[in-house]
């Protein structure tokens, strides 16, 4: 009894031992810089006390919470907003697609598959300003040369809060769509047929064996991604910054996120203290939010 | 023997990822007391000239030249550290302050005698230069915006003087897809001019906010007018290729926009900046000091290398190369008696609108205020927001941001 607990106490020893690298890493490179964070927001470091700074306790979250005000709270409802509809509009059109590239009978399948992971090779940055200047500019853009052939005036895009969200929603998707369309494509080739074709003799119709039998299967395999992916949306930055407010080229649409808003009235003092009390409660909003999106699977299982 | 060796070489793995965390640090050698780092972010014409006049002047000391496209945030982390951060660095005179705060700067007047600084530099590079009551830096060009017209469009004889004729031009010729004027509009650089021409400031020497003043109200609901006539995206992007193709007449742009314009075919004019009729001041841009800053590692155990390179900086023949392949105009004024700086039309105006133009501010605060401003220029411009409520708002916001900022 005793050697065998003896023999098991080696084996997680060794077993970490031969992960300790990669938790190393991990520890670097995530933990670390999230307790650094925690440790700089209890500081003043800013550029009057850069290397000479002190600990100077909760003054910072005192100010950060301020922050969080009314224009923080419509950056939230907007970030849910923005979350919720490219996460709809993401599943519906990567669901659509690849099922479409798993027609039978479909030629030319790699071709298709390869042009549609295109967007995803590029820079995001530098999809994000082809988008801005090759599409909805007002003197250069694609969509404004169409509607002048067409006989109407140009419309500057992205200058009202509307049209702007519909475009940054638009890149968005063409940025998003290739992870999603990868993952459901290899999740819908791992359903076995045989369901399928038992459907079929009992004559179900494409929405009931989608619903029976494609959703339930693809799901497991699919839900990770949809995590991931829900939190990159939440956080999302780029896509926004740089299409309505990059510095020198503001639009002057008003969506911000909660990063695009912390960023404005947060990042640019160079106060690195404050910022980072900042940057642990919107640390901590999303460990609720991944708590709150993480509760629903295990009370179905 | 396999789980040995993996596991060994799992060991050297996590070893070899803590290494290099460690403390270092002694006396300089004589080798490294004479070589000199300089960071910059300069195109590779201005960093081989200012090489090869270095290399002519102070030969024995070795320079290095090392191009840093994230300069500012690089000397933010790694300033006060003599392993990892350069001797000097050449960069424009705005973030003097925030360095300066930090205490990584070296007063250039610890290295070289006043006096002999104030003799020979055009007067405002050392006004630019120089944070509360010392001197950071030692100018070696600057720059301005400048008048540009195409004289394809716009004959020497229809330059407006005054910004009333500008609008009438504007009025006139914007349409087909053709622009009289554009400029960046809603950015905070391109509008201060107009903000100075009304006598506004956005950031004064002693920190203040000037958003909420009469003047800069003023400015920004005249400006306003003009504004109808540009086209709505105001980007650097979007108003240059408009110039450079030749669907704007006129722009405001600066040095960098000249040699693409002429190397494009076009008949680039420069004329003074248009005089606003309401005060009779032209519109006064700001203007950027491009120079050597000394870190202060560097000045306390460099400090013959680093003064005799500083020394050779003031040479006018250094001030000479760089201002011909920069495009922009030499700080030190013995560099205004050679014959190829006078000949060049594009330094001369610049050399003329220095004496209206008013530096950058150099104080940290400057920082928010870039960004404060495009969102209140964005509001009146293209929001159509109240100017003065907008304006005062704006004041608010960047007094609690600067506030923050402590």
């Amino acid at each position: 009894m005793k050697k065998a607990n003896t023999r098991k106490k080696y084996g997680t020893l060794i077993s970490y031992l031969w992960s300790a690298p990669s938790l190393i890493l991990i520890c670097l490179i995530v933990i670390f810089p999230i307790l650094y964070t925690g440790y700089i927001s209890l500081t003043n470091m800013n550029v009057y006390h850069w290397f000479t700074y002190d600990v100077i306790g909760l003054r910072n979250y005192r100010e950060a919470l301020l922050v969080f005000d009314s224009g923080f709270l419509s950056a939230l409802l907007l970030t849910v907003v923005w979350t919720v509809a490219n996460m709809i509009l993401q599943l519906v059109i990567a669901y659509l697609l690849a099922n479409l590239l798993n027609t039978k009978g479909l030629r030319l399948r790699n071709c298709y598959r390869t042009l549609l992971i295109v967007p995803w090779a590029m820079p995001g940055y530098v999809s994000i300003l082809l988008w801005k200047t090759g599409m909805f500019n007002s003197q250069f853009g694609l969509l404004n040369q169409w509607m002048e052939k067409l006989g109407f005036s140009p419309v500057r895009w992205l200058a009202n809060d509307i049209s702007a969200f519909v475009c940054c929603t638009i890149v968005n998707l063409w940025l998003a769509l290739p992870f999603m369309i990868t993952i459901i494509d290899g999740a819908l080739q791992s359903v076995d047929q045989s369901y399928y074709e038992s459907a079929l003799l009992d004559g179900a119709g494409w929405l009931q064996r989608t619903r029976y039998i494609t959703i339930p299967a693809i799901r497991p395999i699919i839900a990770p991604s949809v995590v991931i992916t829900i939190f990159t949306t939440f956080k999302q930055f780029d896509v926004i910054y740089l299409l309505t407010q990059q510095a020198g080229a503001k639009t002057g649409a008003h969506i911000h996120t909660i990063l695009t808003y912390a960023y404005e009235n947060a990042f640019i003092t160079n106060n690195y203290g404050y910022s980072s009390a900042v940057s642990m409660i919107i640390f901590v909003i999303l460990i609720l939010f991944s708590y709150v999106i993480n509760m629903k699977p295990k009370e179905e299982s | 023997m396999k789980k040995i060796l993996s596991l060994l070489l799992s060991l050297t793995l996590s070893i070899g990822l803590l290494c290099g965390c460690g403390a270092h640090g002694k006396a300089l050698t004589e080798e490294e007391k004479n070589t000199i780092v300089i960071w910059h972010d300069k195109e590779d014409a201005v960093s081989s000239a200012l090489l090869a006049e270095l290399e002519r002047l102070v030969p024995d000391v070795v320079v290095q030249l090392e191009y840093k496209s994230n300069l500012t945030e690089a000397l933010k982390m790694v300033g006060n550290d003599p392993n990892a951060a350069p001797d000097m660095y050449f960069f424009a005179h705005d973030k003097i302050g925030v360095y300066a705060e930090m205490g990584i700067l070296a007063p250039i007047t610890d290295l070289i005698d006043r006096e002999t600084l104030a003799s020979s530099y055009v007067g405002m590079t050392l006004d630019a230069a120089t944070y509360q009551g010392e001197l950071y830096q030692l100018p070696i060009y600057f720059e301005t915006l400048l008048f540009m017209y195409n004289r394809l469009y716009m004959a020497d004889d229809q330059v407006p003087e005054t910004t009333e004729e500008l609008y009438a031009y504007m009025e006139q010729k914007t349409r087909g897809g053709h622009y009289g004027f554009v400029e960046q509009h809603s950015t905070a650089y391109y509008s201060a001019g107009w903000i100075h021409g009304f006598g506004g400031y956005i950031l004064n020497e002693n920190g203040d906010v000037g958003l909420h003043l009469p003047e800069t109200i003023a400015a920004m609901e005249y400006h306003k007018k003009f504004v109808e006539w540009m086209p709505g995206e105001s980007e650097y992007a979007t108003v240059n290729t408009l110039f450079q193709e030749g669907k704007a007449h006129a722009t405001i742009g600066g040095p960098w926009l000249v040699s693409s314009a002429r190397a494009a075919g076009m008949d680039l004019g420069i004329a003074p900046m248009p005089v606003i009729d309401e005060t009779s001041l032209p519109i006064s841009p700001y203007m950027g000091v491009q120079g050597v800053q000394v870190l202060r590692y560097a000045a306390e155990n460099k400090t013959e290398a680093v003064t005799r390179i500083l020394e050779a900086l003031m040479d006018p023949e250094v001030g000479i190369a760089l201002a011909k392949v920069s495009g922009c105009a030499p700080a030190v004024e013995a560099c205004y008696e050679n014959e190829d700086v006078t000949a060049d039309d594009v330094v001369m105006a610049m050399r003329e609108t220095a004496e209206h133009t008013i530096p950058m501010p150099n104080r940290p605060e400057m920082d928010i205020m870039w960004t404060v401003v495009a969102d209140l220029l964005v509001n009146i411009n293209m929001s159509g927001q109240d100017v003065t409520a907008s304006c005062e708002d704006a004041q608010k916001k960047a007094e609690d941001l600067i506030r923050k900022m402590q």
